[in-house]
């Protein structure tokens, strides 16, 4: 459910993001690769593979590319992220980012790949690639401290130290 | 009755390779696969939607710094300047599609006669290299037609719906124009991506940095003697000549453009 409430989010800003009242580069952001990440922490990585699928698929969709490159980059990235989370065991901001980063990276290397092997021609070159990384990573990296912020936010601790002040 | 099971990691596999077995049909058909042609046909209202949203927000927004303003003010008195500002908000943002358009016309007299104004929705200028438009079909559009901005040619409509277009930019990697070079002799090839170059020059063409580079229209795409951009620091590769150009038009900029007639269109 929680998961299905960050898809939701993630499409409504995949849409909103090329709009032409937004700063022009961050176009070039994929918040719904962030989705991917996401399931990483909860799914097994065959698990997070199909979500990355199913995700890769929709940013096909929203971004007029040919269906199917990005979902076979997304199942990619899905297993890449949820297999380096486990052996690294990595958690909070570090999980986001490096998160999406390998998730950017996967999916740019598998769409290439693919491509190159089917002799067509990317829609974007290096630069599109590195915009996409350092906006989707940005974006993580937001993600990131207002998960932060919320858990601050929620912690024991505080609730406590608010308890005791009323006292 | 037979009852298949498959593992999950094997459904996957089968699941990638069926869409590598789709992204070969969609790649390699020019004009796009049935699927890719229904996909289109099914997602262009979302853009819309998408762009009426925003338009939506946009206005709740500034309704709401309104109400602020005339909370003290008579009801009726309210409701009026309310809508009066709306009105104004719209006639402001009319007039100011109005002048760029007229900016665009004036620089083109020329082509006025057989082109039509439109505007922006989306554009991504790093990743697709495309621009969609709210112009369509039904407006007059049709695939190939070049589109103008303020300083130049932006590239060309690739894709149609009934009432908005896609607009392949100068910069996407598949983009081509046949160009020269003013007042030097000879035509070329204006390649996009990162770095859009011209190529196909006569052998050792000496071409000074700043040259102003127009389109010749021999690709049947673009009218000729339109501006492209300029020349950087030309290099010589065997017999031929490389000229990297800077694009003269800047879509991160464009809010109102200038689609023309395709060439094929104007000369039947």
């Amino acid at each position: 459910m929680r998961l299905l409430a960050i898809l939701v989010a993630a499409v409504l800003l995949q849409l909103a993001l090329p709009s032409v009242r937004v700063w022009a580069p961050l176009a070039a952001c994929r918040p719904l690769l962030l989705v991917t990440v996401a399931a990483a922490r909860t799914l097994s990585p065959v698990g997070t593979a199909w979500v990355g699928l199913g995700v890769g698929l929709l940013i096909d969709l929203l971004t007029d590319r040919p269906i199917g490159l990005g979902g076979i980059g997304g199942a990619l990235a899905g297993a890449v992220v949820s297999l380096t989370a486990r052996r690294f065991e990595l958690t909070g901001p570090l999980f986001w980012i490096v998160g999406s980063v390998l998730a950017v990276a996967a999916t740019e290397a598998t769409s290439a790949l693919v491509l190159l092997s089917l002799g067509g021609v990317s829609d974007h070159g290096w630069r599109g690639s590195v915009a996409m990384l350092a906006t989707t990573g940005a974006l993580a990296l937001l993600v990131a401290a207002g998960e932060r912020a919320w858990l601050a936010w929620q912690s024991p601790t505080r609730k406590r130290r608010r308890m005791l002040k009323r006292l | 009755m037979l009852r298949l099971h498959l593992r999950a990691d094997f459904s996957l596999l089968l699941a990638c390779l069926a869409l590598y077995v789709a992204s070969a049909a969609q790649v390699r058909s020019a004009q796009g696969s049935a699927l890719t042609t229904a996909l289109f046909a099914l997602w262009s209202p979302v853009p819309r939607l998408a762009a009426s949203l925003g338009d939506l927000w946009d206005n709740w927004v500034v309704g709401r710094a309104d109400l602020e303003a005339t909370l003290d003010e008579h009801a009726a008195l309210r409701r009026e300047v309310a809508r009066l500002r709306e009105t104004n908000q719209a006639l402001a943002a009319d007039l100011l599609a109005l002048r760029q358009g007229s900016a665009l016309l004036a620089g083109l007299p020329q082509l006025a006669a057989r082109a039509t104004l439109a505007r922006v929705i989306t554009r991504d200028v790093l990743v697709s290299h495309t621009m969609r438009l709210d112009r369509g079909r039904l407006d007059g559009v049709r695939v190939d037609a070049p589109v103008l901005g303020e300083h130049g040619v932006l590239g060309r409509v690739d894709q149609l719906a009934d009432r908005s277009c896609r607009v392949q930019l100068l910069s996407h990697p598949s983009a081509a124009a046949a160009a020269r070079l003013v007042d030097l002799a000879g035509e070329g090839l204006l390649m996009g991506g990162d770095r859009p170059t011209l190529t196909g020059l006569p052998p050792y063409l000496e071409v000074p940095g700043g040259t102003l580079v127009v389109t010749t229209g021999s690709e049947g795409i673009y009218p000729p003697g339109l501006l492209l951009g300029e020349t950087g620091d030309a290099r010589t590769e065997g017999l031929f000549t490389i000229v990297p150009v800077r694009l003269a038009a800047r879509p991160a900029d464009a809010a109102v453009v200038l689609v023309l007639e395709p060439e094929s269109a104007g000369s039947r």
